[in-house]
């Protein structure tokens, strides 16, 4: 009886250590502090009109009345905060007179909280969702269910990987210039010699992370990049604190790495924090996807000398744009379709490469930062 | 009967209460909420956790704990879609995965009810190697593409409206009630919980008991995993991770003591009804997940708080009353302030 006792009361210390941890775990992600960064260089280089099939290039009539939600990953990143800024603008622009909610689940509830929103978005009447999706296929189904009862579903940052539910994916950047833009960048780091590197990525279910890191494969097959030696891939979740350790953990693992390239800006940020404070810069550079505001003193320092990014500002906006003339039926979402994204310009509705039957909008370009101009 | 109306003016009154109070503020505020679709879509969306709450009334009534549910639940899911992916059929691949989930369940009661090791330790580990044995078998990979019948069973109305998920948990749930407040195996589990030295000495074979529940939760738990594996149509390695926290939530706030022998699945229901009309009217405001987590957290906060805060002012309370009545059994009546 006594045992018993203790065991319970051991029990429950457990368990109210495990709800502890679910619960402080949302906290310890990145602040939102980071201001977007769209003083970068500018998309004046508007994306080609791709050549236009016949029809015009629909300008969404302004002032309809549509509820939308944008539904990200999860919240409390402040990439998603970003895109709801330029959605914001579009939707001000655009003068919706319904509501543009922006909620999200929690990192922990993701795919569940994800599945969620959706189903609960059609009871609810609204109109659209614009979805950065986090669930893989698992959300297929709800999103399917959605669309039938009358919800416009726009994937943006992540799509739907078999593309079932989804109207149009909005893509940040070709997943294959992703792919690289990271060898590029991996290759003027280590130099000509080249040497060891390894992947930390988000989870080993988000789509756009897998899309760019098999781009990123298949373009260090070329003769170029014989030299780079991908040696590892982890997964840090998207939370700092993983990331962290993750980074840690791939520098005792390998004693040759050179590099840690993080398509994640969770994961660059806290990679190049962790080789930073373990003073290994030196040994052991850093890469990948970042937030210029998060990277800049990493970049000064040499510590992370290169990474990527496109302005998430402009993904919400385009995105909204897009969803806007979908569920009020100005836009079919079909193949060749053109329409107007306000200052943005003109893009095309096209067959998207990486996934058989998905449809896309691409955004792009891609800027590289360095020294240079990380604080432009 | 003045046990009863305790009892009406106890938990179960004050989820009531507290349900009433959701479902009006629900009405009110979200004009959706009333719909068939919606409360069904309610259910829908935590239905396997709410199967697996109700057979963890029965451990933890009974004494002990099970963490490795929705391992198990992973598992189940995973293992259905390796199984089909290799080419087994469907409802083989089922029956292999309810097997296997008893198994699991067996194997934590083997070591619980006949080595004597804590349920906390043994489920613990559970939980981490079933889980295990879960992303070996998937890998990074997700699984999709089921048969047609399998997805709609777990996606569209079976019955009328309801899924069959939502029509297997309704029988659950009599099943469950009939047994553990009107059976002889649910006063012995009662029993246990309170005391298992006594019931022990008194001749019950704890043993057995403490195996056959915990195959029960196993087998529960993967009949779940493979209702979540339809529902969502595809699966991979950390399919319901988690989860085993939101199902004892459920159990606790039902007012199921976390030492056994107390609690009944009627506040089980109570509180399941609870947590699912407060995440549904939630949702339906659209308010964000940090906020949903929070509000949980706090309704769970109080629902360990307000029973042993009642407690300790009835406590005080009777010691104020029982010197002037006359007080029968009170031994220790020198505390008075």
């Amino acid at each position: 009886m006594m045992a018993t006792k203790r065991h319970v009361s051991v029990s429950i210390g457990l368990i109210i250590a495990l709800l502890l941890a679910a619960c402080g775990a949302p906290q310890t992600q990145t602040p939102t502090a980071a201001p977007a960064p769209t003083s970068a260089p500018a998309p004046t280089s508007a994306p080609e009109p791709t050549r236009a099939p016949d029809g015009a290039v629909v300008t969404a009539t302004p002032g309809l009345n549509i509820d939308m939600i944008l539904l990200p990953k999860f919240l409390g990143i402040a990439v998603f905060d970003q895109a709801n800024e330029g959605a914001q603008e579009a939707h001000a622009e655009l003068r919706n007179q319904g509501k543009l909610i922006f909620t999200g689940p929690t990192a922990e509830n993701s795919v569940a909280g994800q599945i969620e929103t959706l189903t609960n978005a059609a009871t609810q009447g609204v109109k659209a969702v614009m979805l950065s999706n986090n669930a893989g296929d698992q959300i297929a189904a709800a999103a399917q269910a959605a669309q039938q009862a009358g919800v416009t579903v726009v994937t943006w940052d992540s799509p739907i990987p078999s593309a079932q539910g989804e109207t149009v994916f909005v893509a940040q950047v070709d997943f294959n210039e992703t792919g690289r833009v990271m060898a590029d960048m991996a290759l003027s780091i280590l130099g000509p010699q080249g040497g060891e590197f390894a992947i930390l990525s988000a989870s080993p279910d988000a789509a756009n992370q897998n899309a760019w890191i098999a781009a990123m494969k298949e373009v260090l097959k070329e003769p170029k990049y014989a030299n780079l030696k991908l040696v590892d891939t982890v997964y840090g979740n998207d939370q700092s604190e993983e990331s962290y350790k993750q980074a840690l953990a791939l520098v005792d693992k390998h004693p040759n790495l050179k590099l840690i390239m993080a398509p994640t800006t969770v994961g660059i940020a806290a990679a190049a924090k962790a080789m930073t404070d373990e003073g290994l810069c030196d040994r052991v550079k850093v890469s990948g996807l970042g937030l210029p505001a998060e990277m800049a003193s990493y970049t000064l320092s040499g510590c992370a000398p290169q990474f990527a990014l496109w302005s998430f500002k402009d993904l919400g906006y385009l995105t909204y744009y897009l969803t806007y003339g979908l569920a009020t039926g100005q836009l079919k979402g079909v193949e060749g379709e053109r329409f107007n994204a306000g200052r943005m310009g003109t893009y095309t509705i096209e067959k998207d490469p990486t996934r058989p039957k998905g449809l896309r909008v691409l955004m792009g370009p891609f800027t590289v930062y360095t020294a240079e101009n990380v604080n432009k | 009967m003045p046990a009863n109306l305790r009892r009406l003016i106890g938990w179960e009154g004050l989820l009531l209460c507290v349900l009433a109070f959701v479902v009006v503020m629900n009405t009110n505020l979200a004009p959706a909420y009333l719909s068939l679709a919606n409360q069904i879509n309610l259910f829908q969306l935590s239905i396997e956790k709410i199967i697996v709450a109700l057979v963890m009334t029965f451990v933890i009534i009974n004494g002990e704990i099970d963490l490795s549910v929705a391992s198990v639940m992973g598992l189940a899911a995973c293992l259905v879609a390796v199984l089909f992916e290799s080419g087994t059929p469907m409802a083989l691949a089922i029956l292999a995965a309810l097997l296997v989930g008893a198994l699991c369940g067996a194997f934590n009661g083997f070591w619980v009810a006949y080595v004597g090791l804590p349920s906390l330790a043994v489920t613990l580990a559970g939980m981490i190697g079933f889980r295990g044995v879960a992303r070996i078998l998937i890998e990074d990979r997700s699984i999709g593409g089921f048969p047609e019948w399998f997805t709609a069973l777990g996606q569209q109305p079976l019955i009328g409206p309801f899924p069959l998920s939502l029509i297997l948990f309704a029988l659950l749930f009599v099943l469950a009630f009939v047994i553990l407040q009107f059976s002889g195996v649910g006063r012995l589990i009662y029993v246990v919980g309170n005391n298992a030295a006594v019931a022990r000495y008194s001749g019950i074979d704890t043993r057995r008991l403490k195996l056959g529940i915990f195959i029960a939760s196993g087998l529960i738990a993967s009949l779940a995993g493979i209702l979540l594996a339809a529902r969502l149509g595809a699966v991979r390695g950390n399919t319901a991770e988690g989860f085993e926290l939101d199902i004892i939530t459920m159990v606790l706030l039902g007012g199921v003591s976390i030492f056994g022998g107390t609690g009944n699945l009627a506040g089980v229901g109570l509180a399941i009804l609870v947590i699912l009309n407060l995440r549904n009217g939630m949702s339906l405001l659209n308010v964000t997940g940090n906020v949903q987590t929070g509000v949980i957290g706090m309704l769970l906060i109080l629902s360990v708080l307000i029973p042993n805060l009642a407690q300790m002012a009835n406590e005080r309370l009777q010691r104020r009353i029982a010197p002037r009545k006359e007080a029968p059994i009170e031994t220790e009546s020198s505390v008075s302030s």
